[in-house]
């Protein structure tokens, strides 16, 4: 692992109303590293996501990617450029197979588009079946190649969770953004998609990661930020941060000393 | 398990190799260009030549569900100013026969082109809207388009314009007032050139980008999908097929004039995708054929048949929400491990 940052948050501030989602947040993921985002309930985290994807414009504050300022981009751009993500609350096109969800997103690298597939060029037939093999490759590697004709919609729970990564994964990203990848599993299923995760970043991808698990997070990853009302309080090693008596208070809703 | 004409349909191109393929489009081609051989029996049409119904109203109507298919059912966007695009392919066909010696098949390129940039221009205008509003602008649209022509007086104004000549003879085809078969033959090849692009489209990237900005577009830009290029595309697409009916449509009847280009069109023809199953090509082109095929039918009770019309519409959305034939759901049931809800 490296200190080369690859995502940067400067000071971002992301006003709703009068809400703070954020107040003057600054993140550093680096390179090839797990880290974490822990936060209670509305502590601002999907938000990061959000302001990173360009879902929302931050009201104030720069991100960088890679050093390159992700100001005024498009949000197809921003996944062109390498940053992918999941959401929340499972979001995959569910009258497609999981193989088109996931092809769909390795279209983003692709040149053909209406007069290429028209002409059914070479270009075409030769985008189309590589994106068909890496797709098929992604589901194998996410263990879920057996779904790969099933439509989405139809998948058990476990396995639309672990097609959203294997979509996020589709457009090459340079890093991934997971939010609560592990919402609702049991225990075992836990163990299974930690695993995973570490798998992922081993093949290269960096990871920055919402969970709400604490063993899980503890775990796998290589450094864990916690945010609180919109404001990061901590940002340190795993073993460093579970006894930092601000995010203890944070998590437990009393200072951890009266406790 | 019910039949399913989807699914059986389905299954048997699936299961097809290729030669069988080229068997079961040739077999559906040729019974397309033979179905002229059915006047005089029981289909035939009371008032019209039955011939003649068959370019118009049903393969100038199933040529248009087609394209409107493509933004409608494909992309999710609701057009509800889709005779717009008509209206230009078919002035384009006036104006051109007014001041050029252009024959129709020299105009038809114009009449698409000019359609699709009208597309391009309206799509890039409004296609940031979304929904509702996307539907109430294009109403807008449609009507724009026909009162600009109404009070034109260089089209004409309300009388339209006439004597649009019809195409020339083309290898060995006369085209004039007895020949409805030539005509419904070119609006066939027209349909079945359109069929095949948006087959190639629907396999392939743009399919793909127009499906998943239909199903969740904020979801499909995060994953990389530029949604406002395809969009647009699809528009275009969609224009560029309703222009090509217009200038076919114009070359036939000689005449045009605004009152031919109100939104009712627009609305039936989004009754033909609704009913025939949105985004599904087969459903689309059944529905077409069966609504504008049935009125023509039962023209004797001339009064009442809008009712039945109306009536035929509501039972069938009743009994299948989804169309005709909707889309097809391409899963392949029972491989390993897929348990099926
Ligand atoms: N679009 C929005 N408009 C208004 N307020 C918003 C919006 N998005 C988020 N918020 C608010 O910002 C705060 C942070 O929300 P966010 O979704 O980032 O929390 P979170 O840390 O992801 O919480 P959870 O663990 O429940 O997912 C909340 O108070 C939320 O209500
Ligand atoms: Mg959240």
């Amino acid at each position: 692992m490296s200190n080369q940052p690859v995502l940067e948050l400067k000071n971002v501030t992301m006003q709703f109303g009068g809400v703070k989602a954020l107040n003057q947040v600054n993140l550093q993921v680096n390179k090839g590293e797990i880290c974490a985002l822990i936060g209670p309930n509305g502590a601002g985290k999907t938000t990061v996501f959000n302001v990173v994807t360009g879902v929302y414009v931050p009201t104030d504050g720069e991100i960088l990617f890679n050093g390159k300022s992700l100001k005024g981009k498009n949000r197809h751009k921003i996944t062109k450029m390498g940053i992918a993500r999941t959401f929340q609350n499972v979001r995959l096109f569910g009258e497609m197979t999981s193989l088109e969800n996931v092809i769909t997103a390795t279209d983003v690298h692709n040149k053909s588009g209406l007069v290429g597939s028209i002409l059914n060029t070479p270009r075409s037939r030769r985008e189309e079946k590589a994106g068909r093999e890496k797709a098929h490759e992604i589901l194998k590697f996410m263990g879920i190649d057996h779904r790969s004709d099933q439509l989405a919609k139809n998948l058990p729970y476990g396995d639309q969770r672990r097609l959203e990564i294997a979509r996020a994964l589709g457009t090459s990203p340079e890093i991934v953004l997971l939010d609560e990848p592990a919402a609702g599993f049991n225990p075992s299923e836990k163990k299974s998609l930690a695993e995973l995760i570490v798998k992922i970043r081993d093949r290269g991808y960096t990871v920055l990661l919402i969970e709400h698990d604490m063993s899980l997070i503890m775990g796998i990853s290589d450094r864990v930020a916690v945010l609180d009302f919109g404001e990061k309080i901590a940002d340190d090693l795993p073993s460093v941060v579970q006894n930092n008596p601000k995010v203890i208070e944070a998590y437990l809703g009393v200072p951890a000393d009266a406790s | 398990m019910p039949f399913n004409l989807r699914d059986t349909g389905a299954t048997l191109w699936a299961n097809s190799n290729k030669w069988q393929r080229y068997l079961i489009a040739g077999v559906i081609i040729v019974g397309a260009f033979a179905l002229p051989l059915l006047e005089g029996t029981f289909l035939n049409t009371p008032r019209t030549p039955f011939v003649s119904v068959l370019f118009y109203p049903i393969g100038v109507y199933v040529l248009m569900a087609l394209g409107l298919n493509v933004v409608v059912g494909k992309s999710g966007l609701l057009d509800l100013g889709y005779v717009a695009f008509y209206a230009v392919g078919a002035y384009t066909a006036g104006i051109l026969s007014m001041h050029t010696k252009l024959n129709t098949w020299e105009i038809l390129p114009v009449g698409i082109a000019l359609a699709m940039l009208s597309g391009f221009v309206l799509g890039a205008a409004v296609l940031r809207l979304r929904g509702d509003y996307l539907a109430i602008v294009t109403l807008g649209f449609g009507e724009i388009i026909r009162i600009t022509a109404l009070n034109s007086s260089a089209v004409g104004g309300a009388n339209g314009i006439s004597n649009i000549p019809n195409p020339p003879t083309t290898f060995g085809f006369t085209f004039d007032l007895e020949s409805d078969r030539n005509y419904y033959w070119v609006v066939l090849i027209l349909i079945i050139i359109t069929i095949l692009i948006i087959r190639g489209l629907s396999a392939r990237r743009p399919g793909r980008a127009w499906e998943s900005i239909r199903q969740d577009e904020d979801v499909a830009e995060l994953m990389g999908v530029n949604t406002y290029k395809y969009k647009l595309w699809a528009f275009v697409f969609g224009a560029s097929v309703g222009g090509a009916a217009g200038v076919l449509f114009a070359s036939k009847a000689m005449f045009i004039a605004p009152n031919i280009f109100n939104y009712n069109i627009s609305i039936l023809i989004l009754a033909f995708v609704v009913f025939g199953g949105m985004g599904n090509i087969w459903g689309v082109v059944f529905g077409a054929v069966l609504l504008s095929y049935i009125p023509e039918r039962i023209r004797f009770i001339s009064e009442a048949r809008m009712l039945i019309f109306g009536l035929v519409l509501i039972i069938m959305m009743n009994l299948r929400p989804d169309g005709l034939l909707p889309r097809k759901k391409r899963e392949k049931i029972g491989i390993a491990g897929g348990e099926i809800k």
